[in-house]
């Protein structure tokens, strides 16, 4: 197949709405990272009361994650400021973790999970192309409203 | 808990080397597209005219085949020529996602297929997960979850629509569980339970090594003798730690007593144990100031240093769970990496002997019950 076939076009969407659908499946792994995280803590949740309550609260905000990135993909104004809220909340919690000498980030996960990660779903919201499927997706919702 | 194996660093190197060198390669293409190069100009009008999601899910692939391809020299037999195939399939897909319409469903089909060959190999014990590994894993999953998207909206009947909900969370979670169940079933040399990583130190003691591991014992129980009333312990400035209902095992800890190293007069906490009639002393323990710095071990392997790592605090007093491989807590709980410690359990402890990581469980049993 030569490199300038027309499979290529068929392949691909316009490069300006693909920031919501990347940041949309960054914050679906997120969720599921979350998910599994307060899942496994209800064996400990069994004889320590603490870990009830932040099992269960992590397990609604993962539920929560799933819906704010289903929304984002569907490029909902509300859904992209929840997400960066979320995301700018987590960034500077983990930065704060970096700096305390508790060992809470060392190595390559840790960094791409807590860091990486969020620095890069703000950078898809807020970047031109973010902003500009965003408003992209208001001017359609007037005119459907009209 | 899951450290970067030595043999598997260059996975990072060899994963830098690859996003510098496709900067470069872009560069030139540019460059020579600038002065009118035909095959140039053709290469970077397809790489342009390709979605940012494919172009991601492409440089994760190919990020995942050469990490695959420089752990190749530290995985001998079969393992090591699934990584040849694995490494280069991988790259083969992330250059065909530029320039064929085939590419996806086996994208998918070869990821899938790695992350659970990996699973099947960690719960086996073939494959140590480390944290090279679960990066790799990550990706993956991130890789999975943009070619996922990429796909046409086919029929839109419930069971696919649920199937496409729940596969890719489903998927991670295999992971890691899977992840987890092989590092707990096959721990190795180092870690004596899970979230508890040892010294490293030599096999046999010396008869040397066996002196000076009686000594501390002495020297500790001599020392401590005067806090059997936990009373005189705070009294001493040694604080109580929560309660919970998870340890039976009280410390009281004294900040005082922080930069001291290895000094049986003044231990970092002193171990109580809850039994029927109150706080009995059980121990010491000695603590160093920073995650990584091992003490002193006067009696070699006799008197270990451990420390804990991959731990979950709750905010809610002393309690904690396990962090998940892919480093992440419930929320609210903080992960923890503990400064080295070492215990010395005045009373027996069974077959652990005085400096063991933890108290025996049976001994532990016995005391709540006195």
């Amino acid at each position: 197949m030569s490199i300038t076939s027309p499979a290529v076009a068929a392949t691909t969407a316009p490069p300006t709405t693909s920031a919501p659908e990347i940041a949309s499946v960054l914050v679906v792994t997120q969720a599921s990272l979350s998910l599994v995280a307060g899942l496994s803590a209800i064996p400990f949740a069994i004889v320590e009361p603490g870990f009830r309550v932040l099992s269960l609260l992590t397990i609604l905000v993962a539920i929560g994650m799933f819906w704010l990135a289903r929304n984002l993909r569907r490029q909902r104004r509300w859904a992209r400021r929840w997400v960066i809220a979320l995301e700018a909340l987590s960034l500077v919690a983990s930065l704060l973790l970096t700096v305390l000498p508790i060992g809470a980030m060392r190595g390559p996960v840790p960094v791409l999970v807590n860091l990486v990660m969020p620095a890069a779903i703000l950078w898809l919201l807020w970047s031109r192309s973010g902003r500009a499927a965003f408003k992209t997706a208001r001017r359609s919702d007037a005119r459907d409203a009209a | 808990m899951y450290d970067i194996a030595g043999e598997h660093a260059s996975a990072i190197g060899a994963a830098i080397a690859l996003l510098v060198i496709v900067w470069l390669v872009l560069r030139a293409l540019s460059v020579l597209s600038h002065r009118r190069v035909g095959w140039a100009v053709a290469l970077l009008n397809t790489y342009r005219a390709t979605s940012a999601i494919t172009k991601l899910a492409a440089v994760l692939m190919l990020v995942s085949g050469v990490i695959h391809l420089a752990l190749i020299p530290s995985h001998e037999g079969i393992t090591g020529v699934l990584f040849v195939i694995d490494g280069l399939g991988f790259i083969a897909l992330g250059v065909a996602a530029f320039f064929t319409s085939w590419w996806r469903r086996p994208a998918v089909l070869w990821l899938v297929a790695t992350i659970v060959a990996y699973v099947v190999w960690v719960i086996a014990g073939w494959e140590t997960p480390d944290q090279i590994g679960i990066a790799c894993k990550l990706i993956e999953l991130v890789a999975l979850g943009l070619i996922m998207r990429l796909a046409q909206p086919g029929r839109r009947t419930w069971p696919r629509r649920i199937w496409r909900a729940v596969a890719f969370p489903m998927m991670a979670s295999v992971a890691t569980l899977g992840i987890w169940v092989g590092g707990l079933a096959h721990p190795d040399a180092l870690h004596a339970h899970a979230g508890a990583l040892l010294q490293p130190v030599a096999a046999v003691a010396t008869p040397e090594q066996r002196q000076a591991a009686s000594r501390l014992l002495a020297d500790t129980r001599a020392s401590i003798a005067r806090y059997q009333d936990p009373a005189i312990a705070i009294a001493a400035g040694f604080k109580p730690g929560a309660v919970s209902s998870a340890d039976p095992l009280r410390h009281f800890e004294n900040s005082a007593n922080a930069n001291a190293v290895l000094d049986p007069n003044h231990p970092q906490a002193l171990v109580y144990a809850q039994t029927k009639h109150g706080l009995q002393l059980i121990g010491a323990m000695y603590q160093m100031k920073r995650a990584g710095q091992w003490g002193p071990d006067p009696g070699g392997p006799l008197t270990q240093w451990h420390q804990h790592e991959g731990i979950c605090f709750s905010p809610f007093g002393f309690e904690f769970s396990f962090e998940t491989p892919f480093w992440t807590c419930p929320l609210g709980s903080t992960s923890i990496t503990t400064p080295p410690m070492l215990h010395v359990w005045i009373v027996d402890n069974g077959k652990l002997g005085p400096f063991a990581a933890d108290l025996d469980k049976a001994v532990q049993k016995q005391l709540q019950g006195s």
